[in-house]
């Protein structure tokens, strides 16, 4: 199983896709102008020549819309371009023992750099208890500023970027994605539109759809956010969990902060997202914390970068644990900080397990069994993210600090 | 990540501000008797161009004010949707389904060759200045003289003056005459039998304009209502129309709760065709004809009133307690004919602000939907009616219940027994001696007056 991942630039012909004789479908990018309008992914038949009126059939379902929308905000941007001067930027790139993919991105950034609406642009890599020297290596060649974060943990490289960033303005990007060619044009969009916003979360679309795992987490929604620019502030009539349901904001590859803010807010929570064993639930905190600082929180597609999915099922059954878990330690968590949210907190939980309980239930019933265990993944860990994960998680954090110390 | 599904509902029983956007860049909406608001409060925010009202949603006190990027990324979707709802190079009109809606398509094709969506917008919003004349402006009034008096106020500002204002008085003391005297245009007439069908019917027989627009004494029209019912007639054979019908305001926890929880008069922002196709996606369980629109906001070609007859007497407030209007768009329906629903026309609306007034409208409306659904089942014999009495109507209130359970929205839970009550009121004129069998012959006794006592 395997699906060629293409774009399309809707303002050309269309062009009939041949695909290779070991692809069964197409995940399909679509833009306008440069702008992105939609992504979708179709089966197809092994090697098939996808002809312009099946391409002309998908485009007509899934990107006429958007070329309607991409067309009134290009006339307004027109009209009125939201210009201004734009802050000064760090991206920030938090990665361990992960040199060729570090290289793969900065390839991407290199390029996107090179016609950058920012007027300051540094790269910073944190490299986080690096078992040898190749991720040095790596950014030197590319002229990256480098730190080196011996506490291992996510956030704890987070957090060394935050301190030794010069940027007003920090993107993080994990080290599994590659940007998008309009990535910093977006980021630069966004700000401008809202200058005011604590922080900016883009679009994240699959890198490679070369398994099943690829393939089967992208159509269970992947971390797709869709194609509409998104407001976040700190309370809603629309969703009346909001802001405790922080995941729906973004993911944590494709972040970013007003760094002054992130600072006074303390920075990022070590005992979160600290890799094995609790890897998640960092982002969901920022961002949650962001909003409840009275700061919002944009999500803009044309933000975008391109992550490389978990490769196997077992991987992936992971991940679904990883969210869980993180999503619950996350709301043990708020539910200490952040008494004003209770209500809402446990109406979160409370509403998490009945949905993923049905999840379940849905899959037991089709007898799938992988659905099963994917659920089942999610759910077992929820339920060891209530039972005191985020505590042993603080202990564990205070042995590393102290180790280091 | 996922999110609990998103609901219209906030936290209830609180007062709300109802804010107006004008999304063209730069520019706010102003709309006369509509600026006060408090700060700090939640609003139920519409979004327009211009007067073309675009959509509406509620937005927390943290999401105000709306910045910039905010007000161009909902321009950009609204505008893309009024476009493939309205554009004849896009499929408009377009039908409207089972439930009132539209499903809104572009085609690839289609959407790369469109050009310059600003000014299409612009025309788009571009207010009517058709001649009303041709219309006469019907309302029927019971004792509010003080809502009628801004309902009439709100008349003679209208950009194209209707071609005569009748107020229908159906007060037993005429309390409407002297709010009508020394108002030019306007003519009173009083009707003493009670009840809304009447007061109708007796403003059509003494009216003989080409369209009969009717709105109520608790409404106060957009000063391009007129103008925009008679342009919508111009490009629709339908014989009748309904427009969109905005609150003016959300103070009280009734308020609030009528258009939050109950859908207040409806929310869609698109034109919609209620043809034959719609009529027969819904028959065999009873055509949703109140999606059709609200009788706050409805007029009809008066040569409709010729050929399928007045309003049933039998409904409608002071009788069974309404849906006189959707009984009317269902025999329009039912006998061939079209509907046809354009949000251009825009009326606010007063909604009841005390909690047992709520509670006795909702049940009144109820009661009155119960007693069309049967009168529609015995005029045309489609047993549909029936089955949303009997399957549909319980299976709701169920449904309701236990979805107010689950979602805490106390409000939408308090109003079921009302419904609950109105549904069994209903009942009760299916066994009614003499009710089913009592067409009134003022149905189709457009010229004579005062014969049709039961």
């Amino acid at each position: 199983m395997k699906y060629r991942l293409a774009e399309i630039e809707l303002s050309n012909p269309l062009e009939p896709i041949r695909l290779e004789p070991d692809e069964t479908g197409i995940g399909l990018a679509a833009r306008w102008n440069d702008r992105l309008v939609g992504f979708c992914m179709v089966e197809c038949a092994l090697g098939e020549l996808i002809g312009i009126d099946r391409l002309r059939a998908i485009a007509d379902e899934h990107f006429a819309f958007g070329i309607l929308n991409a067309k009134v905000a290009a006339e307004l941007d027109t009209h009125a371009p939201l210009a201004g001067p734009l802050p000064s930027l760090t991206v920030a790139i938090c990665t361990k023992d992960r040199a060729v993919r570090l290289g793969r991105l900065l390839d991407s950034l290199v390029a996107v750099k090179a016609n950058s609406p920012f007027a300051h642009v540094d790269i910073l890599v944190v490299d986080n208890a690096p078992s040898d020297e190749t991720t040095r290596e790596a950014a030197a060649r590319y002229g990256a500023d480098y730190y080196r974060e011996p506490k291992v943990g996510l956030n704890f490289a987070r957090n060394s970027a935050i301190n030794n960033a010069r940027g007003a303005l920090i993107a993080y990007l994990d080290d599994d994605v590659v940007v998008d060619r309009g990535w910093l044009h977006g980021l630069a969009a966004a700000w401008r539109a809202a200058p005011g916003a604590g922080g900016f979360t883009g679009l994240v679309l699959p890198f490679r759809l070369d398994t099943e795992a690829q393939i089967l987490f992208e159509e269970r929604g992947g971390f797709g956010r869709g194609f509409l620019r998104r407001e976040f502030r700190s309370s809603s009539l629309r969703m009346p969990l909001h802001p405790v349901g922080a995941g729906i904001i973004g993911a944590g590859c494709n972040m970013a902060f007003d760094t002054a803010l992130v600072r006074s807010l303390g920075g990022f929570d070590d005992a979160l997202d600290t890799g094995a064993p609790l890897p998640g639930g960092g982002d969901l905190d920022i961002c949650y914390r962001v909003l409840r600082s009275g700061r919002s929180m944009v999500y803009e597609p044309q933000y975008a970068v391109r992550h490389e999915h978990r490769e196997t099922i077992a991987q992936l059954r992971r991940q679904y644990w990883t969210w869980g878990l993180g999503m619950m330690a996350f709301l043990v968590k708020s539910w200490r900080h952040d008494p004003a949210c209770r209500p809402k907190q446990s109406a979160m939980v409370r509403w998490w397990v009945g949905d993923q309980l049905k999840a379940l239930g849905k899959a037991i019933v089709a007898r799938e069994a992988r659905d099963i265990r994917f659920a089942w993944a999610e759910f077992s860990g929820g339920i060891q993210g209530l039972l005191g994960e985020y505590d042993r998680s603080l202990r564990r954090v205070a042995t590393i600090r102290n180790a280091q110390s | 990540m996922k999110d609990p599904a998103p609901t219209d509902a906030g936290a209830p029983g609180e007062a709300m501000n109802v804010l107006h956007f004008d999304l063209r860049p730069g520019q706010e909406k102003v709309i006369a008797g509509h600026e006060a608001s408090s700060a700090g409060r939640d609003a139920l925010a519409v979004f327009w161009w211009g007067d073309l009202p675009l959509g509406m949603f509620p937005l927390s006190a943290a999401e105000l004010p709306l910045g910039e990027g905010w007000r161009r990324s909902l321009a950009a979707s609204f505008a893309a949707e009024q476009r493939s709802a309205r554009d004849p190079a896009l499929g408009a009109p377009l039908t409207a389904r089972s439930d009132g809606t539209v499903r809104l398509t572009t085609s690839l094709e289609a959407s790369v060759q469109i050009e310059g969506m600003m000014d299409w917008l612009e025309a788009t919003a571009n207010p009517s200045d058709a001649d009303a004349r041709q219309l006469a402006v019907l309302i029927c009034t019971r004792d509010r003289p003080a809502a009628l008096s801004d309902c009439l106020t709100a008349l003679s500002l209208q950009r194209s003056p209707p071609g005569e204002i009748v107020v229908i008085d159906n007060s037993a003391t005429q309390s409407a005459r002297s709010v009508c005297e020394g108002r030019p245009g306007v003519t009173y007439l009083h009707e003493p039998r009670s009840g809304l069908s009447h007061a109708r019917n007796t403003g059509i027989r003494a009216v003989s304009h080409e369209f009969v627009a009717f709105t109520d004494d608790d409404v106060t029209p957009h000063p391009g209502w007129t103008a925009e019912v008679v342009r919508a007639f111009a490009v629709t054979d339908a014989e009748a129309l309904t427009g969109l019908v905005l609150p003016m305001k959300l103070e009280t926890r009734a308020q609030r709760c009528f258009q939050m929880d109950m859908g207040g008069f409806g929310s869609r922002f698109t034109p919609a065709l209620f043809g034959q196709s719609f009529f027969a996606a819904t028959r065999h369980r009873g055509a949703q004809v109140w999606r059709i629109g609200a009788g706050a906001n409805m007029a009809f070609r008066r040569s409709t009133f010729d050929r399928i007859g007045l309003f049933d007497t039998r409904l409608g407030a002071g009788a069974s307690g309404c849906s006189e209007d959707s009984e009317m768009w269902y025999r329009i329906l039912a006998s061939g004919g079209a509907c046809y629903y354009e949000p251009r026309a825009v009326v606010f609306h007063d909604h009841r602000s005390d909690w047992p007034g709520l509670r006795s409208q909702i049940r009144a409306y109820m009661r009155g939907h119960v007693s069309a659904l049967i009168v529609q089942s015995d005029t045309f014999g489609d047993r549909g009616n029936l089955k949303r009495v009997f399957l549909q109507l319980p299976r709701y209130f169920l449904r309701t219940a236990l979805g107010s359970l689950l979602n805490g929205r106390k409000d939408r839970g308090r109003l079921i027994p009302a419904e609950v009550a109105g549904w069994l009121a209903g009942l009760t004129y299916m066994v009614r001696p003499g009710w089913r069998s009592g067409r009134q012959s003022d149905q189709r006794d457009l010229a004579g007056g005062g014969s049709d006592d039961r």
